[in-house]
């Protein structure tokens, strides 16, 4: 935080090499509570109710959808042989890989004490838990008779039988349900503390009544402090190894198999940075629409979203990486059958899709290079919706592209999506955002407690502890 | 004096190590390339490591790393040092790589990548991979060297936008050291995550040396203002790249071994049968679980004892990494012998003799860095 | 305990505040010192000399606990109680179960430093603190910081602490009491929304029970049983005679077999037995004979079985001279194609079982024809 003048012999400390303030501005202990919390307590705006009624529509539209799958059976969508996994798996990888930035956010740059989290970790932990929500819809209804979905649980039942534990499938459900559990658990663990806020400044008794409930009687007690805050960094760096591992698991599903352009080693690491990635772009991407809409823009700044579209760009780069290495290497393998997936990626049926991707995720994040587009609301927005289209094409590429085509001409399919299938992906994305609204005005968006630690003047001057 | 005896004693072990090495080269021709191979990836690796951590420091612009960064940055040294030896290995393509020999060309799964795996393009590969360590020594550790005496924080803009474009260059060169000299010993071989893997050991190893070598200047008081704070980062770290190498690993080798597809696993299948079988047992353990469990409580992060030991297995990890993915091309068990104990002797000898001249001169710390000052201010 | 307070509490404006505060009154008033404030603050363990806690030695054993028994509870499911084979792999094979692993302890773990945290050790929730009830417990939760001096088992010495608080920087002062007696949530009512919720608890059950029980045999979730296909035994209106099960069509042929081209008995005089007269192929002969033909022409086949009396046929004798000079493919050729009352067996019976079964006729033949020639001419030693 410090942006003083460093006099040097050289002369001043050149513009490029200030660190920008995480705050813009005076902003006092109680001032933040009041900015943060005045959505909660304010009646919702026009624009909130119309932005809910169209999410929401959308949303029921999609179950709509889900029910009639649930009626007619799977036949409603297009899988078929070969492409026996097509929209149903795709949405799950995309959903679970929005959800991971949150928890990079939040877990991941709590350990580095970075301290631009602070303003954006609360708003991106309840992102990555609606993006898990999203994707979990997708396990349950994509089986065949999903009223029996609870066999996945390993339960001592009278069929003498249980699920089989080698299967990457059922890694998916330990690890999807450990990563939401976690989730939920260090969201709530982080509201504690702004939930006693809220006790003690509302008038309503009804809401006085739920807040002591969700706080459960916080006081901030020093005592209470120190194994609060030892809990608080031990689940985040356990977080951090759910964010390796969930999406690495994710990755297995396709990776132990025989498929051509499945079993690529470099699967697990790939699909973590392609998750991180397009999970930044949703964060951007809403973040724009919070800091325009709530008055917030003091808070979460134009420093914070130029250093996400870095990390952005960064991903990008990870991303060109790993299309290069698989490419790469199926050429290098001498094997034909891996050779002729990877050509057909650009060249085959579904070039549109493979084009569509590299453009998307390779070349126009480029663009944030250049600061000026880093720091533009139009640039970020464009490049964000560019990534999500993009990450979503490149789960298509990876599960049609290399199903349709596998080892047996006779078995080659094209494979076509129902309105089904379309249906029910666009009405996650209104689940998503219908719980985005409400949570922009039924919690905190910023963690205040965690702002707090990090205005300017909120700790005590080192006078000669150290912490070990 | 003691810094003579010092000196004198590892003076000696060159001296004595590079008989030896000389004796192999004349004795044995695989197991000579086989060491030297291993030898020279392992110190390359370290300085590499090392050059990385100094990129990604200029790339993150962190603070509580600047009163460390002049040991990585010497550490980076090593990467030059491994230019001739790496010039020098390229003679080993026709004794240890299947793929030189003419007749190699009629196994159809050589034929098909003769574009790349060929001498020419190979030594191409190599001097321009060197090219561009060397380009990225000189911008950052040449740049703040010279930054000590001028004092001009436009070396940090500099560095600062030039550290993306370095971070390209060096994955791509990590990647085709992986391909070049590891993967291509046995050429019908491919994982695309080698890259990968040998990034994830490189950065471990330039993490470790780095370490041992700020614990060594602190003990000597040669670090003034540099706490236990910024030595528990460096534990944290230590922590956490042990987790990512250990987990990159772990997935290449289930991955292999459930899909079980001979023109894959095979090299698995070498790589644990008969004695190998143990000696990866150790490798898991040395490399994984003692750092891991060692490293857990908060305290032993910042504990200098045990992190000198931690950071010291972890360079030996390394080289049993190394050493395990090229010695079972020699086709026998494990070897441990003279040979191996010389090449040992010689290039750990001459290697600190190195280290000790290099630390003898120039200033400890980067000291015209303009955020020195606040590194040192660092507390968690 | 009457009126005597609870604590002392001294408010500060900001951290360092409260920091210099704490050092100043440390040591020199009777009372356990405890501080409030909206966020933690660096160095507060420090200061008040609180223990470290010990969540991390908490969450490492739990972490631990997590991975073993996942472990072994994945290699006795897998490996012991219901071994299966997945993929060629051994059933004992460690590798694959490793994922599971992992979460399991980052979920253990976890849980136990969230849950293990707030039940344990800061043993929330517990609303009755009075702190809660204090008029500055507001002012702490936004933005003031507060020094407590609380009773550690003997009365407070208001003035003396107040004094000092206010010496060490304190800007308003407050007694915080204990906590009036609880009003309309007595343990009466307490109990009562207990067993109401013992009582939920009961039928959410039962309803649970009867609901999975009869869920899936609720439409629509009978769906794939009540499927648009022909059942056996079951009228259905595809077919104009309403009959569900269908003869297979004229001329189908069973798999492995080659369809049977002969027409008439002199397609079939002229064949040869295709099959060798060894020792196996007589016994699968005699296996088929006695299987299909002994129940009417006897199990040596002398037309004299145990149910002629029961329905009145008469099966050929074949040992008798007509069926002697027969050829072998006269023979077949009447197995195949059936003669008068006895039907085709070419359904049951493959062409080489049926060449076997002719083989093993021709044997009887000759066991009940022998000729002098047949018995060896040794004398027994």
């Amino acid at each position: 935080m410090k942006s003083e003048a460093v006099s040097l012999p050289g002369g001043m400390l050149p513009e490029a090499l200030k660190t920008p303030s995480v705050i813009l501005g005076p902003v006092s202990l109680g001032g933040l509570d009041d900015q943060v919390f005045a959505p909660i307590e304010q009646r919702p705006t026009r624009a909130w109710y119309v932005a809910l009624a169209i999410a929401s529509a959308v949303m029921l539209l999609g179950f709509a959808f889900i029910g009639f799958t649930f009626v007619t059976g799977i036949g409603a969508w297009g899988n078929n042989i070969p492409v026996a996994w097509a929209f149903d798996i795709i949405n799950f990888v995309f959903w679970v890989g929005i959800g991971h930035a949150g928890t990079l956010i939040s877990a991941i740059l709590l350990l580095f004490r970075a301290r631009w989290r602070n303003a954006i970790s609360r708003f991106a932990e309840a992102m990555t838990i609606f993006a898990v929500i999203c994707a979990a819809i997708f396990p349950l209804i994509h089986v065949g008779r999903p009223w029996l979905a609870f066999w996945l649980a390993p339960y001592p039942n009278q069929r003498a039988i249980w699920p089989n534990f080698r299967s990457p499938l059922m890694w998916d459900v330990f690890a999807v349900s450990t990563y939401f559990s976690v989730s939920l658990l260090f969201w709530y663990l982080g509201l504690v503390p702004d939930f006693a806020s809220l006790r003690d400044r509302t008038k309503s008794r009804l809401r006085r009544f739920f807040y002591s409930m969700l706080s459960i009687g916080w006081r901030g007690s020093a005592s209470h402090w120190r194994h609060f805050e030892r809990a608080y960094l031990i689940i985040a760096g356990l977080a951090t190894g759910l964010v390796l591992s969930v999406h690495s698991v994710v990755s297995f599903d396709f990776a132990v198999s025989l498929v051509p352009g499945w079993h690529m080693t470099i699967f697990p690491p790939y699909f973590v940075a392609g998750a991180i990635f397009a999970g930044f772009a949703m964060v951007v991407l809403v973040l724009v629409v919070v800091r325009a809409t709530m008055k917030l823009d003091n808070l979460i700044t134009l420093y914070h979203l130029e250093v996400m579209n870095k990390i952005i760009l960064t991903c990008s780069c990870l991303m060109g990486y790993a299309y290069v290495m698989e490419g790469f290497t199926a050429w290098y393998s001498v094997n034909d059958y891996i050779r002729h997936t990877f050509w057909q990626y650009i060249a085959g049926d579904y070039r549109v899709a493979g084009w569509t991707m590299i453009a998307c995720n390779i070349l126009i994040p480029q663009l944030l290079w250049v600061r000026r587009f880093r720091r533009s609301y139009f640039t970020m927005v464009f490049v964000a919706i560019a990534v999500t289209v993009g990450m979503w094409f490149e789960r298509f590429m990876i599960i049609v592209g290399s199903l349709h085509q596998d080892y047996l001409p006779s078995s080659w399919q094209m494979y076509r999506p129902t309105l089904v299938d379309y249906g029910i992906l666009l009405g996650t994305f209104g689940l998503f955002f219908t719980l985005v609204l409400l949570f922009a005005r039924v919690l905190p968006v910023i963690a205040t407690t965690e702002m707090k630690i990090v205005l300017l003047g909120s700790q005590p001057r080192h006078g000669g502890g150290d912490h070990g | 004096m003691r810094r003579e005896g010092v000196t004198r004693v590892l003076a000696a072990g060159a001296a004595a190590g590079l008989a030896g090495v000389a004796a192999c080269f004349v004795s044995g021709r695989e197991r000579f390339w086989a060491n030297w191979i291993l030898w020279f990836l392992f110190l390359l690796t370290i300085g590499l490591g090392c050059l990385f951590l100094v990129a990604l420091e200029h790339l993150v612009a962190a603070r509580w790393s600047v009163p460390l960064r002049r040991v990585p940055e010497r550490l980076s040294g090593l990467v030059l040092l491994m230019a001739p030896a790496a010039l020098l290995a390229l003679f080993s393509l026709p004794v240890l790589y299947p793929w030189t020999a003419p007749e190699s060309l009629k196994d159809p799964l050589i034929a098909g990548k003769a574009a790349w795996l060929n001498v020419p393009f190979f030594a191409l590969r190599v001097v321009a991979c060197i090219g561009g360590w060397i380009l990225g020594y000189r911008i950052f550790v040449g740049g703040s060297l010279r930054q000590d005496r001028e004092k001009d924080p436009r070396f940090n803009v500099r560095a600062r936008r030039f550290a993306p474009a370095f971070m390209i260059l060096f994955g791509i060169t990590v990647t085709v050291v992986a391909f070049d000299w590891i993967s291509s010993l046995e050429p019908a071989w491919y994982s695309d995550v080698l890259g990968v893997y040998l990034f994830a050991g490189t950065f471990l190893a330039g993490l470790a040396a780095t370490t041992l070598v700020v614990l060594h200047l602190m003990a000597r008081g040669r670090l003034p203002g540099v706490g236990p704070d910024h030595v528990y980062n460096l534990g944290g770290f230590l922590f956490a790249f042990t987790v990512f190498w250990s987990y990159i690993g772990f997935s290449q080798y289930l991955l292999m071994w459930y899909a079980n597809m001979p023109e894959e696993v095979f090299w698995y299948k070498e790589r644990l049968e008969g004695l190998w079988g143990p000696l990866v047992l150790a490798l898991a353990v040395l490399h994984f679980f003692v750092p891991f469990f060692v490293l857990i409580p908060r305290d032993a992060k910042s504990e200098p004892r045990r992190l000198t030991g931690v950071a010291t297995l972890m360079l030996a990890a390394h080289w049993l990494d190394l050493y395990w993915m090229i010695f079972p091309v020699l086709g026998k068990g494990p070897l441990f012998g003279w040979p191996e104990l010389s090449f040992a002797v010689f290039f750990i000898s001459a290697g600190l003799l190195w280290l000790r001249r290099d630390l003898a001169r120039g200033a400890d710390m980067p000291m015209g860095d303009p955020f020195l000052r606040e590194g040192l201010e660092f507390r968690l | 305990m009457g009126n005597q307070p609870f604590s002392v509490l001294g408010l500060f404006d900001s951290a360092q505040e409260l920091m210099d505060a704490i050092r100043a009154v440390k040591g020199r008033v009777a009372g356990r010192l405890d501080a409030y404030t909206p966020y933690p603050i660096h160095g507060m363990e420090e200061a008040l000399g609180l223990r470290k806690s010990p969540v991390g030695g908490m969450v490492f054993v739990m972490g631990l606990i997590g991975a073993i028994s996942a472990l072994a509870f994945e290699l006795w499911t897998e490996g012991v109680d219901y071994p299966v084979v997945t993929a060629g792999k051994p059933v004992f094979s460690w590798q694959p179960f490793v994922p599971i692993m992992f979460e399991v302890t980052v979920l253990f773990a976890c849980f136990t430093a969230g849950l293990g945290m707030l039940f344990l050790l800061n043993r929330l929730p517990f609303f009755r603190h009075p702190m809660l009830g204090s008029k500055s417990m507001p002012l702490i939760t936004r933005d003031k910081f507060a020094l407590a001096v609380e009773a550690d088992g003997q009365d407070l010495d208001v003035a003396a602490i107040s004094s000092a608080l206010r010496a060490a920087g304190a800007r308003a002062i407050e007694v915080v009491e204990q906590p009036a007696p609880l009003g309309p949530v007595s343990p009466n009512f307490l109990l009562r929304v207990a067993a109401g919720a013992g009582i939920a608890c009961l039928a959410a059950g039962y309803l649970t029970y009867w609901g999975v029980k009869l869920f899936p045999v609720t439409v629509p979730m009978v769906h794939m049983l009540d499927q648009p296909r022909l059942d056996p035994q079951r009228a259905d209106g595809f077919f104009k005679d309403g009959f569900g099960m269908r003869m297979p069509v004229p001329g189908t042929v069973p798999r492995g077999q080659v369809p049977f081209t002969l027409r008439g008995p002199g397609d079939a005089a002229g064949l040869g037995n295709p099959l060798p007269r060894t020792e196996s192929v007589l016994g699968k002969g005699r296996q088929a004979f006695l299987t299909y033909c002994s129940v009417c022409h006897g199990a040596l086949a002398n037309g004299q079985p145990s149910m002629t009396a029961a329905y009145g046929a008469k099966p050929a004798n074949l040992m008798s001279e007509k069926f002697r000079d027969y050829s072998d493919g006269e023979i077949y050729d009447v197995i195949i194609r059936g003669k008068n009352a006895m039907p085709s067996y070419s359904a049951d019976l493959s062409g080489d079982e049926c060449w076997s079964v002719v083989h093993y006729v021709r044997a009887l033949q000759r066991a009940l024809n022998a000729k002098d020639s047949d018995i060896p001419m040794e004398a027994p030693k």
